[in-house]
């Protein structure tokens, strides 16, 4: 008999064209944005072979006009570090717009180089990128919110309600079937899609896709939770729909982003501007300078390159040159950690905000898991410090011995990419959105509790 | 005829206020107004101040700089720094993703730095709130909530049949309804205006210019054009619609369409299109271009062998270390002009890409008059996609300048015999330095952006046009019961 009315409130529910309508803007809009992420993610990709093949190429090239002139080749001869993006980048793109996925930087000042931007299209970024977990955060809880919004109220508003109430005492339980179809549906296409996508964006199947899996699913219960709980308030359908779209857009659009103008307000990073100028002025005044003032420290930051003779008469050596422009990012080193605490307090500041909004918190979650998060790219930007401080040092020698280019193994340097060590795991992100979703699944019990009586 | 139409509309005005719910809701939007003004003001001030400060950092080094060659001052360059327009408090655009600094030194184009949205950690995805953030998008929210019943509320309740009986007519009726729902909008709009009136001339230090004013203005009224449209398509939606119920959710179902998903869809499309190159590939083509044209690396390079050949000739000289002027700065002018006549070249085409990118967007504001209010609002507060462009190419012809400049210095006052390897080098007075100008921003003159901006103020005018007729003309197709 129970079996029997699910049967019915399914037949009943996909008798009506708007249910339809929901799951097609679900699935098309899902479809398109899992096109859209995959071609941005694709040409990422494909200028990151190109990058390769070109970085062959300019060295060749730099060894044939400079080659004679090591000191100059590597003034000129730039290394690449590449964040590869991930399978699941072309799930969650995040900031992978914004920020520089390839990173070429001579042996130079570091600082001078490493926050170059990639050319883009301000408007593009403004905008936003279509993605799959746009469609999941933005679009799922509206068509939930259009699913169940009139529940309770279409049958109150035509009369069904009391007639149902006079005929049995179970009348909510009706409600309640009706909202588990719906459940049902969207859980349904919701992992519809995932699957797509696993096959579609070459998504592993392991621990990673069902952890994304959960949170989304988690996610959507919370939207459920919220909108039955409006439901439990048995209002009109009016109300209900303009509460929910209220809610909506306070969640998905002034919340965040009143929060983001707040943390421009409260954490502003001035030492990024402070950054450029000291390294500009930490290298360029050496010029100007006894030749002491800038290899006694350059010798401190590298004892084990004292042994190497200085020319000390010579108004012009490599040497000094590239000792001067180590001054300049020595001298930014201050104002660069600056930077980096300013982030991070802005990252932990997030972090305890985004446990009241589930929104933030799955947005996070997943680009957290696809890499095209913050943390991300200054991991990636660490990684690039790294490989170019084993560059400097490992060349180092040959330009201040002025040996010829053939002695050293620069035509063996190609493009590196940048392996994240760390999986990601997002228990935290989890365990925030389930939390909120009980106090609602709570404030509705109470709700019904009244309604009952 | 308009006295009736005063009457409906001081009605609807009345009945609104009357519902607490409307008030909360109005106080509430007007409540995160003030706020997002206030905010969006502090902002302005901060970063603004930050960048005067840097840049006046920026040139009292360049003044201090000691006595030296010119071409080290040529690579110490100079750094510029975008600077705000006092209107941008009202409507960000792309400020948080255009970056702020740009490096200009001689030789090489360097891209424009540490925009705020690379600091961000995912947030910025959900947008920034500012004025004309709420204006755009949470205003015709509240308009939508305000009118889906103006109509089928009065048909529902059978008050419909009795008002058409008395004489009054579908036209009166829709435009009442509509100055009524525009009559709530303004009650917030005019405060707000007269709060950024004065946000505004504090910024610009109580010295108001007749362009900004100018570009106050017409915000002003495309704003109240935009409010008037949405007001309208409301009733009109209320009033052919079968319910109050399916109003509402044709309502928020295109609110959520035009404004949420489409903006996103149309750029994505024209991203696609119109692909642009990525950065190693611009760099490498003008790369190219550059090698094609002759290398001043290279000594056996035609193009400059060409002109060491004619410089020989016309100084009577069998070598360029004869001639009286510093030869290695001559050829630097030279390739400097080339070298910059190609990225240029190159930027150009790259920027007509981004703008064909755009150009889908600002198309389909004849479907959606939010995109094509977006695009007018950016442009009017300086915070669009042209001005940044301008911004870098004014960067690029000062830096162009700078670095000739220094080419010049070296041409005429640097000898031109080379000095030894443990001679002291080459350096000319330091009061040389303050020759080269400050590098200040000007903004373009409103005439100019009026015309960039001519397709979407005709989308703008279009909507306006289609409102009105339908207004005027629609009554032979709405059903009264």
């Amino acid at each position: 008999m129970k079996k029997n009315r699910y049967c019915l409130e399914f037949k009943l529910f996909f008798r009506s064209s708007s249910s339809w309508i929901g799951i097609f803007v679900l699935l098309i809009t899902g479809f398109a944005s899992l096109y859209f992420g995959k071609t941005f993610i694709a040409k990422q990709q494909a200028v990151i072979e190109k990058a390769a093949t070109l970085q062959k190429k300019n060295t060749l090239n730099n060894i044939d006009h400079f080659g004679n002139d090591i000191g100059l080749l590597f003034f000129h001869n730039k290394f690449t570090l590449a964040n590869a993006p991930d399978h699941w980048a072309a799930f969650a793109n995040g900031q992978r717009d914004i920020n520089p996925y390839l990173i070429s930087v001579t042996m130079l000042g570091l600082e001078g180089q490493l926050y170059d931007t990639d050319i883009n299209n301000p408007v593009s970024l403004l905008l936003g990128n279509m993605d799959l977990s746009f469609v999941y955060i933005f679009l799922f809880p509206l068509v939930i919110i259009a699913f169940t919004y009139n529940l309770l109220s279409e049958q109150k508003e035509s009369g069904i309600w009391s007639i149902l109430r006079a005929q049995t005492n179970q009348s909510f339980q009706v409600i309640w079937q009706k909202f588990l179809v719906r459940v049902v549906v969207i859980f349904s296409v919701a992992l519809l899609l995932l699957f797509v996508a696993m096959l579609y964006l070459a998504l592993p199947p392991d621990l990673t896709f069902l952890s994304v899996t959960v949170l989304i699913l988690l996610y959507l219960t919370f939207w459920f939770a919220l909108s039955f709980f409006f439901i439990s308030l048995s209002k009109s359908s009016n109300f209900n729909a303009s509460a929910l779209i209220a809610v909506w857009v306070l969640l998905c659009i002034v919340i965040p982003a009143s929060f983001n103008l707040f943390l421009t307000r409260k954490y502003p990073v001035p030492e990024a501007l402070q950054n450029v100028i000291n390294q500009r002025e930490g290298y360029h005044e050496k010029w100007d300078m006894a030749k002491d003032v800038t290899m006694k420290p350059f010798f401190k930051h590298y004892p084990q390159l004292k042994k190497y003779p200085f020319p000390e008469k010579k108004t012009f050596s490599w040497y000094w040159y590239y000792a001067m422009q180590q001054m300049g990012d020595d001298q930014a080193l201050a104002s660069r950690l600056a930077i980096e605490k300013k982030l991070d307090s802005r990252q932990y500041f997030t972090n305890i905000f985004a446990f009241f909004f589930p929104t933030i918190q799955t947005q996070l979650g997943v680009n957290k898991i696809a890499g095209s998060d913050l943390n991300t790219h200054l991991e990636f930007q660490q990684a690039v410090r790294k490989y170019h401080e084993q560059i400097r040092l490992h060349f180092y020698p040959a330009i201040f011995l002025n040996q010829s280019v053939d002695n050293t193994d620069i035509k063996n340097y190609k493009l590196e990419k940048y392996n994240p060590q760390e999986i990601p795991y997002i228990w935290i992100n989890m365990l925030s959105v389930s939390l909120l979703t009980i106090m609602i699944i709570g404030a509705t019990a109470l709700n019904l509790k009244r309604f009952n009586n | 005829m308009s006295g009736r139409i005063n009457t409906i509309a001081k009605q609807t005005f009345k009945a609104a206020f009357n519902n607490s719910a409307t008030l909360a809701l109005t106080l509430l939007l007007a409540l995160s107004l003030c706020l997002a003004t206030y905010i969006g003001w502090q902002n302005f001030k901060m970063q603004n101040n930050q960048r005067l400060h840097y840049k006046a950092l920026v040139r009292a080094q360049w003044l201090a700089k000691p006595d030296k060659h010119p071409h080290r001052m040529a690579h110490y360059g100079y750094l510029a720094f975008r600077e705000k327009h006092e209107l941008s408090f009202f409507d960000f655009g792309i400020e948080s993703f255009a970056g702020v600094s740009i490096f200009l030194e001689a030789h090489k184009q360097n891209t424009v730095n540490f925009s705020e949205a690379g600091f961000t950690n995912g947030m910025l995805s959900f947008g920034e709130i500012s004025v004309a953030m709420v204006l755009q998008l949470l205003v015709p929210l509240l308009i939508f909530f305000l009118g889906y019943n103006s109509i089928s509320a009065e048909r529902e309740s059978g008050t419909l049949k009795i008002l058409l009986c008395q004489d009054v007519s579908w036209k009166q009726l829709l435009w009442g309804k509509t100055i009524g729902i525009i009559g709530i909008c303004l009650s917030i709009f005019i405060p707000l205006i007269l709060l950024t009136i004065l946000l505004w001339a504090s910024l610009s230090h109580w010295q108001i210019s007749i362009d900004s004013a100018l570009r106050l203005l017409l915000l002003v009224l495309t704003y109240a054009i935009y409010f008037f449209i949405m007001s309208a398509i409301a009733v009109l939606v209320s009033a052919f619609a079968r319910s109050s119920k399916s109003a509402l959710i044709t309502l928020l179902a295109c609110w959520i369409f035009f404004m949420v998903i489409m903006p996103r869809i149309t750029q994505a499309v024209g991203v696609k299109i119109h692909p642009s190159p990525s950065k190693i590939e611009f760099a490498d083509a003008i790369a190219a271009d550059v090698h094609q044209q002759g290398d001043s690396h290279d000594p056996n390079d035609p193009h400059y062998a060409a002109i060491k050949d004619s410089l020989l000739k016309a100084y009577a000289v069998d070598d360029v270390k004869k001639l009286p002027f510093n030869y290695a700065g001559y050829i630097m002018a030279e390739g400097e002009k080339i070298t910059s006549k190609i990225y240029s070249r190159h930027q150009n085409e790259l920027n007509k890409i981004f703008e064909k990118q755009n150009s889908m967007t600002t198309i389909t504001g004849f479907l959606n008059p939010y995109l094509s209010l977006k695009h007018i609002s950016m442009a009017l507060t300086a915070s669009d996609f042209n001005t940044f462009v301008d911004f870098q190419h004014q960067a690029e012809t000062y830096r162009y300048q700078l670095a000739q400049k220094m080419n010049k210095l070296q041409i005429q006052k640097i000898s031109n015999i080379k000095p030894g390897d443990e001679e002291k080098p080459p350096a000319i007075s330091k009061a040389n330095w303050a020759e080269q100008p400050d590098f200040n921003y000007h903004f373009k003159q409103i005439d100019t952006v009026l015309s960039n901006e001519l397709l979407a103020l005709s989308a703008l005018t279009f909507w306006l046009m289609v409102t009105v007729i339908l207004l005027q003309y629609s009554n032979r197709w709405i059903k009264t019961i």
